[in-house]
């Protein structure tokens, strides 16, 4: 019973600490950039703008799914002394909202970009007391003043962010830079799998007039971040699962040794030696799916008291992990029986009568 | 009567050069179809050995084992196992009963063993050996709540199941008293009388030997007597 609770607790390490770091790094990698753009498409050195005809090249990549085209500049507010720079992205409204999902995190105000209009972040909100409804003047490119409406106030949960973003309407974007109807600044891309964006990025090269910048050429450190956790999370698993191995291991080669005698009367009794040797493969096997079922049901059940936890995000049962958990810890129950097994299979029954 | 069992020339020789031991020296005798015999001997003199190689437990250096008219001396140790199942009922000195189970579990050990299915017909066999046994109602009692004498029954029992060529018993009563002993051999001789089970028993007990039809002697690895029931006196006497 003891050994099935040590693999139990084994297996719900693995299920539990498994599901964490994946749910953490997918959250974690959320929050970095499933409100940004992955791949951005910016005019090369011998353009000044991308144009708009591309979006319709870059969505037919199947790996796309979103691509909005997009102007940049930057803006200075200026209230008496102070001065605070903006990174204005411009766009129309349903493009603004398909990558940076801003109608869902208004804090003041409405999420929409008619004529003239600008949301700002919090902090900006905060430090230039500047409120939904009220007159934003910004100086822009080329010296000019750019006289704008806020029309809310957006919180990205991210400090730089609300400090430094904001977002105008297209036409007001186009007249500020002075580009036409089909030039942009850049074209702003998201894809399916977040780790996957390197290889749309390599297809997208191959388009003339565009360099390509890459999510994951600019958060290496992150990246590397997360390597370093998953190697750690699956060096604490390796270990959890050696103690397991060992430890059924043990029993079967204490209840081999206990075993001896019996096995050998049922072998004078004219048991073969390949089923005495199946006897400790078929226990420890029990043993291994016990324990096995028992540990995701732990699992489940760790999972479900962190979810009480104080912490902003949930952790979500990973079916893969869950199934590969299982597989190994029956695996390694199998392999732990290979010695007891072995003995018990060369076992002479004469050693046994004369011994006893 | 034909033989059951035969040892051709059996030689048993442990060890190598200047320290080996010959355990066997040219060991030749048959056992008839349903005989009641012993092996008797003082401690050492290879009676044991003589036991386990002719329960297939063990192989000879030298000679041969035929095993209803079958030569089973160079069998592998798969063949050997499946044979030994079939044919030979063991009773040894402990009654090596496994306490997890009931004597009815216990009996049926070697059926089960063989892969077989329990079934009705077994059960019927269980439960008229047990009555033979005098163990009437007990084939659903755990082996361990029995006493010493009926654990030996049982695995008396157990050496019945699957209907053996022979019995090869060794030390069968070396622990019990002397009332649960002659019980033990009196039992023996019943079964051998109603069911007709060849029996080739084990001893270093000479009043034990007397009560068997046909003693063979061994002294330091040779057969040195074999009496057929003309001098011993009655069982007892």
């Amino acid at each position: 019973m003891l050994i099935i609770a040590g693999i139990a607790v084994g297996i719900g390490i693995q299920v539990f600490v498994g599901s964490l770091i994946t749910s953490l790094q997918a959250d974690l990698v959320d929050s970095t950039v499933g409100s940004s753009p992955h791949i951005t498409l910016l005019p090369d050195d011998d353009a000044d703008f991308v144009s708009g005809a591309l979006v319709g090249e870059v969505s037919d990549d199947p790996l796309v799914t979103t691509a909005i085209p997009v102007r940049r500049l930057s803006g200075i507010y200026t209230n008496g002394e102070d001065s605070l720079a903006l990174s204005v992205t411009a766009g129309t409204s349903d493009d603004l909202d398909s990558i940076y999902r801003l109608s869902g995190r208004i804090t003041e105000g409405s999420y929409r970009l008619d004529m003239a209009e600008i949301l700002v972040g919090i902090g900006f909100s905060e430090d230039a007391d500047v409120h939904a409804g009220d007159q934003l003047p910004l100086v822009l490119p080329y010296g000019t003043v750019g006289e704008y409406t806020v029309a809310g106030v957006f919180d990205l949960g991210a400090a730089a962010a609300n400090d430094r973003l904001a977002f105008l309407d297209d036409a007001s974007g186009a007249a500020a830079l002075g580009q036409g109807a089909d030039e942009y600044s850049a074209i702003e891309i998201q894809v399916e799998d977040v780790f996957a964006s390197t290889e749309t990025a390599d297809r997208l090269a191959g388009i003339d007039g565009v360099s390509v910048v890459d999510w994951q050429d600019e958060n290496e450190e992150l990246l590397s971040g997360l390597a370093a956790q998953s190697g750690s999370s699956l060096m604490i698993q390796g270990f959890v699962l050696v103690a397991v191995a060992l430890g059924i291991a043990s029993t079967l080669a204490i209840s081999a040794v206990q075993k001896t005698r019996q096995i050998g009367i049922l072998k004078a009794m004219g048991m073969t030696d390949g089923s005495a040797g199946r006897i400790f493969l078929w226990q420890a096997a029990l043993l291994g799916v016990a324990g096995v079922l028992l540990g995701i049901g732990l699992g489940y059940a760790l999972i479900w008291g962190f979810s009480f936890a104080p912490v902003d995000f949930t952790v979500r049962p990973q079916a893969s992990l869950i199934l590969i958990s299982a597989a190994i810890g029956i695996a390694v129950a199998l392999a732990s029986a290979i010695i007891p097994s072995r003995s018990t299979s060369r076992l002479d029954p004469i050693e046994v009568i004369q011994g006893a | 009567m034909p033989d059951v069992l035969v040892a051709d020339q059996l030689e048993m020789v442990y060890g190598e050069g200047d320290t080996s031991t010959r355990a066997l020296k040219d060991v030749s005798f048959g056992v008839n179809s349903g005989e009641f015999a012993s092996i008797i001997g003082q401690s050492g003199s290879g009676k044991s050995t003589l036991l386990n190689i002719l329960g297939l437990l063990d192989t000879p250096t030298g000679g041969r084992v035929i095993l209803d008219d079958q030569d089973v001396t160079a069998l592998d140790r798969t063949e050997r196992a499946r044979l030994r199942n079939r044919a030979i009922g063991f009773v040894f000195q402990f009654h090596h009963l496994l306490p997890e189970f009931t004597v009815s579990e216990n009996m049926t050990m070697p059926a089960q063993i063989s892969g077989r299915r329990i079934g009705e017909e077994d059960r019927e066999r269980t439960t008229r050996i047990l009555d033979l046994l005098g163990l009437e109602g007990l084939a659903n009692k755990n082996a361990n709540e029995l006493s010493g004498g009926q654990k030996q029954r049982v695995a008396i029992g157990r050496a019945l199941m699957n209907q053996p060529t022979i019995i090869l018993a060794d030390e069968p009563t070396g622990n019990l008293d002397s009332a649960n002993t002659e019980g033990v051999y009196r039992l023996f001789r019943e079964i051998n009388q109603d069911l007709g089970t060849t029996f080739l028993i084990v001893t270093h007990d000479r009043g034990v030997a007397e009560m068997t039809d046909r003693v063979l002697e061994v002294r330091d690895g040779e057969l040195v007597q074999d009496l057929r029931n003309t001098y011993l006196p009655p069982a007892g006497g």
